[in-house]
């Protein structure tokens, strides 16, 4: 007993010493793996010190976003509008900082603003409607994305070069630290964690304890928006630019947050769900930079990935005998 | 018991649809006494202490405490109230710590600018562990690493830390060990003494007797009558709950009566990895097989093993034919009928029409054609049958099973298999939390199965059905047979016992 504590509450670290032993051993054998292929083809050209630096600054990206949308994932619902939550927000605070003359406060404000915004609007229309989170966040993609394409007004929206210290270290290591410990604490200090596992487990018995379901939900809306707009922040100083895409392009984006925070819900019986999204990350990023470096074509690529996302949550996820999956 | 009420109840109605669970119903409650409340499945009990205690919210009357009216809107607020419940499934949730659990909803006194004093709140829950004497439980720990008894002991904590006037103990005691039964006693009994109030709901009449001051009875959600414990027996009380004399048979009265040669079924050295070991025996046209032990020795899955539900399972299941279960699917086609002791989460679906889940195994033969079309018409009528044989007190065969109370879940559930025509039924505790009238339905219906050739596997913790139904009782110990009786006249509790210790 008493092996599985959650997130540093003092105790149990055998089962957290394990989880991360499983995760860190992870990223050793595809690291392995890919540098191994990368030397014996010839190129090198994966793996190296300043390469591992590279997956970590895009992983540390993608889990900042990851870590907020926990929240919603272990309340068991879900968010398709990610990717375009984050071209909003970004757009939001691009067109802040430089026509609105505002600078960084445009920029940092303006973003996270617009991204907490759009987890409002998305909470609230599931619990008002009662429509699953899934297609409620699908169908407010395609008007987040038009909304983003009608402020940038059909132009990319560029970050003058000046504005871009969280496109590189120190300044996103800054931020995805600050996010962290935000939701650090928020998950394991406040009444907004507490509730977002009780939820998760039975919301029935959560309301009977008086806990207001729904207003929990939209809390947890808006923090994952928040953290998606932190997200958007290191994302357009990274790549120092954004397009509004439309047709749900911004799907793409999506994935890699998603499946880091997969890692999360996986490792959560491990206790050890935040550290888990950051490593996850660092993993995914890995494998995609390793397949860009072995110059593997997409299509393969988008197979392997599928089937490793698959077989990793297969392994790392302790289903009982019995238990029901759905 | 003082003479200062506690609890006044005026009038309190509640109609679910064109049910009418609670029906002007009207009592009170004194300080310092253990007040039980009994009646049959579906005679309201439940649906009035949820009532009081915010889980559902009454049509109309009053819940006056302590002079003041209350409207719990839920739990908590009834907590706040000074209202707490034990309920009968689990009330803990998984993915918080102990302590979490405990102080669910009512973390305020922790926070301090919205932030959680987590140790504060793991030592004040450890101090109350302690004080209850369940120090192996640790306030910091995850709440699923911890047995279903255990986390009902963290529950009677989180309801009674805060030392509340009434208590609300709802039909707790049958999920319990003995262990287990003595540490909710003494809760009860402390409740008592410091002038609460505990509202104790149980089917178990000589617990009741033993430990309450004054029972209420209930019938239909109409209130019977309230009397004295010391003044009544156990055929009195069963007597106001059923309206009537019992009449006809309870148990079997038959003995001595041959069972056929013939084995229907054969199981040979089954292991089920941690759960039993080289169980090996036969089971006879028409007869009724008992399993009996102590609730971790096994027996349940033995069920489980029969039916092919059991994981990792080794050794064999045969049928006469020669046919040999592996998986649910063969059993279910080989007419083998299976309820689990699980009732609400493995045996009924809850948000299916009672005719949806009487049909679900006889589908295949309803359907008519090689596609297997099936006719509402057809299936209405099936369900209708069935459920009629079965009396299950229902509005009609669409209402939601979720509605109907525990024993009349099991009508459902025996509706089901006795419309496939099962020849060979698995019965894990079938009448577990079921009032006696509903019990007695249930063992006339296995009598009257047995007669017509069916053989029966019944796995029960009560000793005395046991006796009274079954014609051999094999008593498991650690996982394995460790005695047989033949059904007689003089067999008795003690000597079941003594093979199960």
């Amino acid at each position: 007993m008493g092996s599985s504590t959650r997130d540093m509450t003092g105790k149990g670290m055998s089962g957290r010493t394990k989880g991360l032993m499983i995760l860190i051993l992870l990223n050793i054998v595809s690291w392995v793996i890919f540098f191994a292929i990368s030397v014996a083809n010839g190129k090198h050209n994966f793996g190296r010190p300043s390469d591992l630096l590279l997956y970590l600054q895009n992983g540390l990206m993608t889990a900042t976003g990851a870590v907020g949308f926990y929240f919603v994932m272990v309340m068991g619902m879900f968010d398709f509008s990610i990717g375009a939550n984050i071209v909003l927000s970004a757009i939001t605070g691009c067109v802040l900082a430089t026509k609105f003359n505002m600078g960084y406060v445009g920029l940092v404000g303006g973003t996270i603003l617009m991204g907490a915004l759009v987890g409002l609007v998305n909470g609230l229309i599931y619990v008002r409607l009662r429509i699953p989170s899934m297609i409620v966040t699908t169908g407010m993609a395609l008007i987040y994305e038009a909304l983003a394409n009608y402020i940038a007004g059909g132009v990319e929206q560029s970050l003058p070069s000046d504005m871009r210290f969280f496109g590189s270290k120190p300044g996103t290591i800054i931020l995805a630290v600050i996010a962290f410990v935000i939701a650090y604490i928020l998950l394991n200090y406040t009444k907004i964690g507490t509730y977002t596992y009780a939820i998760g487990s039975n919301e029935f018995v959560a309301k009977n304890m008086g806990i207001n379901v729904d207003k929990y939900k939209v809390i947890a809306f808006i923090v994952s928006g928040a953290f998606f707009g932190m997200e958007a922040i290191l994302s357009i100083g990274y790549g120092s630019s954004m397009v509004a895409v439309t047709g749900m392009q911004s799907m793409s984006r999506n994935f890699i947050p998603t499946m880091g925070c997969f890692f999360g819900v996986a490792f959560k019986k491990y206790g050890i769900p935040l550290p888990a999204i950051l490593l996850g990350e660092f993993f995914v990023n890995m494998i995609f930079f390793g397949f860009v470096a072995l110059g593997a074509p997409t299509a393969i690529q988008d197979v392997i990935t599928g089937l490793a996302l698959l077989i990793i949550i297969t392994v790392t996820t302790r289903v009982e005998k019995g238990e029901i999956v759905k | 018991m003082s003479q200062e009420v506690r609890l006044q109840v005026i009038d309190v109605n509640k109609t679910f649809g064109i049910t009418k669970a609670v029906q002007h119903v009207s009592e009170t409650f004194y300080k310092g006494e253990v007040h039980a409340l009994i009646g049959e499945n579906g005679s309201g009990k439940s649906t009035f202490t949820n009532m009081l205690t915010g889980i559902y919210s009454k049509d109309s009357g009053k819940f006056i405490l302590d002079g003041e009216e209350v409207n719990a809107k839920n739990q908590v607020d009834a907590n706040n109230h000074g209202i707490a419940i034990i309920v009968q499934e689990l009330g803990t949730l998984d993915g918080l710590t102990v302590a979490e659990n405990i102080f669910l909803g009512h973390e305020e006194k922790f926070v301090r600018f919205g932030i959680k004093n987590t140790p504060a709140m793991n030592k004040m829950a450890n101090d109350l562990l302690k004080q209850y004497g369940f120090d192996r439980i640790k306030a910091s720990d995850m709440i699923e690493d911890y047995n279903f008894e255990d986390r009902k002991l963290v529950e009677i904590v989180k309801s009674t830390y805060f030392k509340p006037k009434v208590l609300v103990v709802d039909e707790t005691t049958t999920a319990l060990s003995q262990e287990g039964r003595e540490e909710l006693y003494k809760v009860m009994n402390r409740v008592r003494d410091y002038g609460g109030t505990v509202i104790f709901i149980s089917h178990d009449l000589p617990e009741v007797l033993e430990k309450s001051d004054s029972i209420t009875i209930l019938r239909d959600g109409v209130y019977i009558d309230c009397v004295k414990s010391a003044d009544v027996t156990e055929d009195d009380l069963r007597k106001l709950m059923v309206g009537r004399e019992m009449t006809g048979n309870y148990y079997r009265t038959d003995y001595g009566e041959a069972v056929s040669d013939e084995v229907v079924l054969s199981v040979r050295n089954v292991t089920v990895p941690g759960q039993i070991k080289n169980v090996s025996f036969d089971l006879h046209k028409g007869e009724i097989l008992g399993f009996g032990g102590l609730s971790e020795s096994g027996m349940h899955e033995i069920g489980k093993a029969v039916f092919g539900a059991s994981f990792d399972r080794e050794g064999s299941v045969t049928l006469e034919d020669g046919t040999e279960i592996k998986d649910i699917p063969t059993a279910i086609s080989h007419s083998i009928a299976y309820t689990s002791k699980d009732r609400d989460n493995e045996s009924v679906i809850m948000n299916q029409s009672i005719g949806d889940n009487i049909v679900l195994p006889s589908l295949d033969k309803l359907g008519k054609g090689p596609l297997k079309i099936q006719s509402g018409k057809t299936l209405k009528n099936f369900a209708n049958q069935y459920a009629r044989e079965l009396s299950v007190k229902m509005v009609n065969t669409n209402q939601f099973v979720s509605e109907l109370s525990g024993g009349n879940k099991q009508k459902v559930v025996l509706a089901r298999w006795v419309g496939a025509d099962a020849d060979i039924l698995v019965l894990d505790s079938p009448t577990r939390g079921i009032d006696i009238k509903v019990k007695q339905d249930i063992y006339q219906l296995m009598d009257r199965m047995r007669k017509e050739g069916k053989s029966i596997i019944m796995i029960s913790e009560e000793l005395m059905e046991l006796i009274g139904m079954c014609d051999r009782v094999i008593i498991m110990k650690d996982g394995e047979p460790s005695g047989e009786l033949i059904r007689s006249k003089d067999m008795t509790e003690n000597d079941l016992i003594a093979k199960m210790v």
